[in-house]
């Protein structure tokens, strides 16, 4: 069979679709497969943060650019810039606030420490129980629920073919490129870029290349509407609380806490015992929180490597083939790394450097 | 809601809890949704974004469409249960 | 840790749990509300001191006495808002309103019976329109009828239960409005011959509204209700064979109250959040867990019965609730006498599928949802809202949901789901099982923070390696 279209993009999330846009613009034809619906992966249900403060120091460029990009998305994907503060409660968690945040603020972040009692000015509602925070007025937070929404309006638009309900069980590849079934239907494509985020290593594995791709299962939680009990972003200094209010009133609460399943499994599941504490240390944090109702929790996966630096660029040992993925903090980067990574596949030098899959991975240091 | 013509149905003493600042009496033991019913209040809250009144629904703890505050909480009058002097608020709009 | 737990104590879930201490099983039941008894043999109000025994209260006095003087641990007023299962194939049970905050045990039964089907129509979300399942909990609890005047409308035969009781009751009632023909009653006729007691006690409830002159009105439907902070009448309006309303027919009613439903549904909440499959089927109520015929879910040590597993109503339910407690004692090695009598259940199954087969929603029903109607009761989604998301591309709930925030509200999703699914249908030309369900998500109902956990130490918070630099 001869190849219809230049590329096809397995994995309809941010990466994905954000990709598929530079490319067509670029002149290519790319096509979508997505198993779902378009966002419906991490893209569609994560904390929506857009945080420099939770940013790590070598992807702050990165995360820069990305910003500029959901602000440019704007009303669309509810985009609001509020200011965000990162608490610490304890002496280590202090040291652990001042050590990353003045990092980052070298890097490029527009960080600054503020007072417990500056931060009591600004945020009446928080625990009186503070001993040091860091303020970006650049954070602010999208609604990740509006992620598939736009992109499906945005793909259409610039007439890239998607097709939503295509799981991808088995990849051939022949002299002309790659034939990709899914319960009897093909889709055949000279290129293939694989951005199925958690779903990434099994994508990889039917093409014959391991990644030491894992997925984590994070854990966020929506209470139902609330009056106004903060404004910024707030974040904890161990990462784990990120915690919004919308402009609806409804409280996100979220910080990575870990859920149950496996993505070849379908949807993960929330688990009470990781659930309970993440919602214990948002009370702990906005003790308001006590008398709200919390309506949903949901997990979603989130993929990553052992360093947790991004896999963007080719597919080792194979042609024409990419990979896309495994981005921490991949929904503010996403927008902006898929740019990247359309520019690469289309031969273009990328403005800011790709992350070469087949370098040697580290295991990452946990402190 | 009306007891009509059953009068062979024996029900307990009445008593009198607050409403939105207004006393109102209902039976002693019977939930708030059918003592509010009794006294003719339907309209415990208006809904968010459309503004639009709301009242109990599903009378089963389903709907959450008669949630009241009591304490600071809210919790369903169709599963909670009146006591003497209960001081219940309206949900305030958001 | 129990051997087994059953969720729900409607007649179904009940039984099962007596069965199965019987049986020498340590079992626990759990319900939300005060007693035994569910929708339908629900138990009364404290408040109500004495009242004249109907068969209804009978048959529910008699299961409540039955579960005291067996050894089942029964929790009352207690809430399953998480389900989860453990890796050594056990159930853990996240609750509240117990002294316990989680319960273990080997084999689940879920019994959370049926759920209402509401068909939103202009003004449906005004103070006064009760579910036709609500007015049948406030006459069985509070053993009241709404004040004033009543309209009752919907389909099925609890039309006519709610009608009569309220009357019964002492209430008014000022019309019933029957989507159903007289025609479609005839025709369901003869499978619930199979019950004439039954028979004799719908037509005893129809005889009472034609002695107090109550108009039916036959093959109507509600087109919208009206007034402003309450209900002050409804307009009707004929419908065609598949419910569609016929223009030029609209009618005004009076009436303080309206008592609106469409059937019933099974609830299938838990057993999706426990993982189990589903499958759909308009005979049934709409989705249902996939089981085998004692109730036997798709995962092991997972059971489900009642009408949460099929609407096959009260009759049937504590027949299925004992096949699931044989299922349950199987599993575990123990023999236990069969005491199902089959034929008894075909026949209180036969019965329930005709009362059901009056509920199944028709495609003109889609068309009573007005563009202004809200259909998401919880965040006040309208239906143009709706039919652009679909319009412009998102063809599963799970995507309308995200676009929209349509089930996103306190109700999870309950109350719109099903209208969701209506208009998807008439969109796409999907068939429900392509359209499915959103993804089930805990907690079951809201919960606060402080309900499911005690205060934190902050020291003993257990904080997992902090995220990498
Ligand atoms: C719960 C959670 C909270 C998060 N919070 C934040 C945050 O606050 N801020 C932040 O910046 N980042 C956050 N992230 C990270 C961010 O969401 C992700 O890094 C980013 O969305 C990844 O995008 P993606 O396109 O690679 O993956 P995804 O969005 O997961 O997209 C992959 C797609 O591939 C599809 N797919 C998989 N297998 C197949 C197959 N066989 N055939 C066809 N299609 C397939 C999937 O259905 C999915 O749509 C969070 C992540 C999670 C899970
Ligand atoms: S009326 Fe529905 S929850 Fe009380």
């Amino acid at each position: 069979m001869m190849p219809i279209f230049d590329i096809a993009i397995i994995g309809g999330g941010i990466m994905g679709c954000g990709a598929a846009l530079r490319l067509a613009d670029g002149g290519m034809r790319p096509i979508i497969l997505e198993q779902g619906d378009i966002g419906q992966g991490a893209s569609g249900v994560n904390a929506g943060t857009l945080s420099m403060q939770i940013k790590r120091v070598k992807l702050m460029p990165y995360a820069i650019r990305g910003h500029e990009e959901w602000q440019h998305m704007g009303d669309a994907v509810g985009f609001h810039k509020t200011g965000g503060y990162t608490l610490a409660f304890n002496d280590r968690e202090a040291e652990l606030l001042h050590d990353r945040m003045s990092m980052k603020k070298e890097a490029g972040a527009n960080i600054s420490f503020v007072s417990p009692k500056q931060l009591n000015e600004f945020e009446p509602h928080l625990a009186g129980k503070v001993i040091a925070a860091s303020y970006c007025p650049d954070d602010g937070y999208a609604n990740s629920s509006l992620t598939g929404q736009y992109y499906r309006k945005k793909i259409d638009e610039n007439g890239i073919n998607f097709i939503e309900g295509f799981k991808v069980t088995n990849i051939r590849s022949t002299s002309e490129g790659y034939e990709i079934a899914s319960n009897g239907r093909t889709v055949v494509a000279s290129r293939i870029l694989i951005a199925c985020g958690g779903w990434s290593k099994h994508i990889a594995a039917m093409l014959g290349v391991e990644l030491p791709i894992r997925a984590r299962i994070n854990t966020v939680s929506v209470t139902e509407r609330a009056p106004r009990l903060i404004s910024g972003v707030i974040g904890h200094a161990t990462g784990l609380l990120t915690m919004k209010q919308k402009e609806n009133g409804t409280i996100l609460i979220g910080g990575g806490w870990q859920g149950k399943g496996r993505p070849e499994e379908g949807r993960g599941q929330v688990s009470v015992d990781s659930l309970v504490p993440n919602l214990q240390l948002a009370k702990f944090v906005l003790p308001a929180l006590s008398n709200i109702r919390i309506v949903r929790s949901w997990t979603g996966f989130e993929a990553n490597v052992p360093d947790f630096y991004p896999l963007a660029g080719a597919l080792p040992n194979r042609d024409n083939a990419f990979i896309l993925g495994c981005v921490r903090g991949g929904f503010t980067i996403g927008p902006y790394i898929s740019k990247l990574m359309g520019d690469y596949i289309l031969g273009k030098e990328p403005e800011m450097p790709l992350f070469d899959p087949a370098r040697k991975m580290e295991e990452g240091k946990l402190i | 809601m009306t007891d009509g013509n059953n009068d062979h149905i024996l029900r307990s003493k009445e008593i009198s809890f607050i409403f939105d600042g207004v006393s109102v009496t209902g039976h002693d033991g019977e939930t708030v949704a059918a003592a509010l019913l009794r006294g003719g209040i339907t309209h415990l809250r208006n809904a968010p974004n459309s503004g639009t009144p709301r009242g109990m629904f599903c009378i089963m703890g389903a709907c959450q469409e008669c949630v009241i505050e009591i304490d600071g909480r809210k919790v369903e009058a169709c599963r909670t249960t009146i006591s003497e002097g209960l001081v219940i608020r309206r949900v305030p709009d958001v | 840790m129990f051997d087994a737990i059953v969720i729900g104590a409607g007649p179904a879930g009940a039984n099962a749990a007596i069965i199965l201490s019987e049986n020498g099983l340590k079992t626990a039941l759990i319900d939300e509300q005060r007693d035994a008894g569910g929708q339908v043999w629900r138990v009364k109000s404290k408040s109500i001191l004495k009242a004249p025994i109907t068969e209804a209260v009978e048959q529910g006095d008699a299961l409540r006495d039955r579960l005291k003087s067996s050894n089942v641990t029964a929790k009352f007023n207690c809430r399953v808002w998480h389900i989860e299962r453990q890796e050594n194939g056990h159930w853990q049970l996240s609750v509240v309103g117990d002294s316990e905050k989680k319960l273990t045990t080997k084999a689940l039964i879920i019994a959370t019976g049926a759920q209402e089907r509401v068909i939103p129509v202009p003004g449906w979300t005004l103070p006064g329109v009760f579910g036709l399942a609500g007015a049948t909990a406030l006459f069985k609890e509070h053993m009241m009828a709404p004040m004033r005047r009543t309209i009752v409308a919907g389909n099925g035969p609890l039309l006519f239960y709610v009608a009569s009781e309220t009357l019964r009751l002492g209430g008014r009632v000022s019309a019933v409005i029957s989507l159903n023909s007289r025609m479609d009653w005839l025709k369901s006729l003869p499978a619930m011959l199979s019950n004439p007691a039954l028979i004799g006690q719908g037509l005893k409830w129809i005889f009472t509204l034609y002695k107090n002159r109550i108009p039916i009105y036959w093959q109507h439907a509600i087109k919208a209700v009206e007034g402003e902070n309450t209900v002050d009448g409804v307009t009707i309006c004929k419908v065609d064979q598949d419910w569609a309303p016929v223009a030029g027919t609209d009618q005004y009613i009076h009436g303080e109250n309206l008592c609106y439903g469409q059937g019933l549904m099974p609830a299938v909440e838990a057993t999706r959040l426990a993982g189990a499959d589903h499958h759909y089927d308009e005979k049934l109520g709409g989705w249902v867990p996939t089981i085998d015929q004692w109730g036997r879910t798709s995962m092991s040590g997972l059971y489900a019965c009642g009408d949460n597993a099929g609407i096959y109503g009260a009759l049937a339910a504590p027949i299925r609730g004992s096949l699931a407690a044989e299922a349950v004692c199987e599993d575990a090695g123990i023999n236990l006498k069969k005491r199902v009598d089959s034929k008894k259940l075909k026949a209180a199954k036969n019965f329930g599928l005709a009362a059901t087969a009056l509920t199944i929603p028709r495609s003109g029903l889609e068309a009573l949802i007005t563009d202004e109607t809200e259909v998401c009761r919880c965040e006040g989604i309208i239906r143009q809202e709706i039919d652009f998301e679909i319009k412009t591309g998102a063809q599963s709930p799970n995507a309308i949901k995200s676009g929209t925030r349509c089930g996103m509200g306190p109700c999870g999703g309950r109350y719109c789901m099903e209208a969701i699914a209506l208009i998807t249908q008439h969109r796409t030309r999907k068939t429900r099982e392509e359209i499915g369900l959103p993804t089930a998500r805990p907690p079951l109902r809201p919960v606060t923070i402080d309900d499911i956990s005690d205060d934190l130490d902050y020291d003993d918070l257990p904080i997992p390696g902090v995220s990498p630099l």
